[in-house]
């Protein structure tokens, strides 16, 4: 989070939101949003719902697994970023760059 | 004799190399590129709710789903 936070002038550039999610809830979000100097938003999937739609969520330990989905203004995912590789943002950040310069379909 | 040792080895070194760099994460996801994004309706930290699909032709949305559970404050 703290290395999306890093960059956020250049999604902010890329005409792109970015979320954090987590299973936590909103209070726990925010400590941790005021310990990480997180500006954007974070939200709470308490109810798990999310994280089992995108796939992530790890039955066994009652968590979503750590990973970033961009997501274009069409609705479609355009790059997806799993495991440990979903800490670094820079591959993410790209492909928002490449789709600021694609066109939006009709 | 030699030379076929040699060739041999080289071979062997460069097979696993191959299967070294082959071995990321299983994915766990079902998703892939291309696919609609599930779309979703949460509370966020600065109590607002956001839905995805309000993003719709507006903005590039980036999900960073984050593991944070247990560790409380």
């Amino acid at each position: 989070m703290k290395a999306y936070q890093a960059d956020i002038a250049k999604f902010d550039q890329t005409d792109t939101q970015v979320f954090g999610l987590s299973v936590d809830s909103v209070p726990a979000n925010r400590e941790f949003a005021k310990q990480l100097g997180v500006t954007f938003p974070l939200l709470s999937d308490f109810k798990r719902t999310v994280v089992k739609d995108y796939g992530v969520f790890n039955e066994e330990q009652q968590f979503g697994n750590r990973a970033t989905f961009v997501i274009d203004k069409d609705g479609i995912i355009q790059h997806i970023d799993e495991g440990n590789v979903a800490i670094d943002p820079t591959s993410v950040a790209d492909a928002c760059n490449v789709l600021m310069h694609k066109k939006t379909s009709p | 004799m030699f030379t076929k040792v040699f060739a041999t080895l080289v071979l062997l070194a460069l097979l696993g190399s191959v299967a070294l760099a082959q071995q990321p994460a299983p994915p766990k996801t079902k998703l892939k590129v291309g696919d609609a994004a599930p779309d979703f309706s949460l509370r966020a930290t600065d109590g607002k709710t956001y839905k995805l699909s309000d993003f719709k032709g507006k903005k590039n949305v980036v999900l960073a789903i984050y593991v944070l559970a247990f560790t409380g404050g």
